[in-house]
């Protein structure tokens, strides 16, 4: 089951904060991050990325981006 | 340290603290500032990056205040990496501080460093650079894919492979986190 970080409306570095609190806490899984900027898509695709999870789907909507990241 | 270096040494630091004679270099890219800024440092020059005065300012430019009397000696160690400045203007009026002002933010297990339009982001536990962002420069997104997930201790200086104004403003963060 995945859980939902939302960052809409939150700057820079927040959005990559609350997502590397809920890798740190989940280890393993699946988590859907919304945000509403380009800069917090590739911030917290780079951040994730780092912690070795994956990117696996980014979807663009009306008030920005959902991203799923997953860890096996 | 032969007795004529030390002299000449000696002059250098003299004649820059007393502020005589000041020049400007004006270079074409400020990644040549940044290049310029470092050999010149390395060399034991006492130069200081700044904003240019307003009467020759263009944009986001930089340039490096040099003491005039050295002028043929500085040129010449720019030379020696193939970087030479594009104009030498004596200074007439202020020169602007590119960078004055930091501001931090504390977010408990995180600790943001911001220098004029960018912001570093560390883990305090671990010292690892957890998000690089702000600027709206090209090399921003390059400067982020090689720093983020490293430690400040491993990560690459900003100086030494940013192209940009902003490569410079994430240099003093940088320096100011690892100063912290």
């Amino acid at each position: 089951m995945s859980v939902i970080v939302d960052a809409g409306g939150l700057s820079c570095p927040q959005p990559v904060l609350m997502t590397l609190d809920k890798i740190k806490e989940m280890g393993k899984g699946e988590i859907i991050i919304k945000v509403d900027t380009d800069t917090s898509k590739e911030n917290v695709s780079r951040a994730a990325q780092s912690q070795s999870w994956d990117v696996a789907d980014i979807k663009e909507n009306e008030t920005g981006y959902t991203l799923t990241i997953k860890k096996e | 340290m032969s007795f004529f270096k030390r002299l000449t040494s000696r002059k250098k630091k003299t004649e820059t603290s007393c502020k005589a004679d000041r020049g400007i270099l004006v270079f074409e890219h400020t990644s040549e500032v940044i290049k310029a800024e470092s050999i010149l440092k390395k060399a034991g020059w006492n130069i200081r990056v700044m904003g240019p005065p307003p009467e020759i300012r263009s944009g986001c430019d930089l340039v490096i205040e040099i003491p005039l009397i050295e002028k043929l000696n500085i040129l010449r160690t720019l030379e020696n990496i193939g970087t030479s400045p594009m104009e030498i203007v004596p200074v007439s009026s202020p020169l602007l501080q590119p960078v004055d002002l930091f501001q931090n933010k504390d977010f408990g297990k995180y600790l943001m460093i911001r220098a004029a339009n960018m912001k570093l982001t560390v883990e305090k536990e671990t010292q690892t650079i957890v998000n690089i962002s702000g600027g709206g420069c090209p090399d921003v997104p390059y400067l982020a894919s090689k720093m983020v997930g490293m430690s400040l201790n491993e990560a690459p200086s900003p100086r030494e492979i940013g192209h940009t104004l902003c490569g410079y403003a994430l240099q003093l963060a940088y320096e100011e986190m690892k100063r912290r």
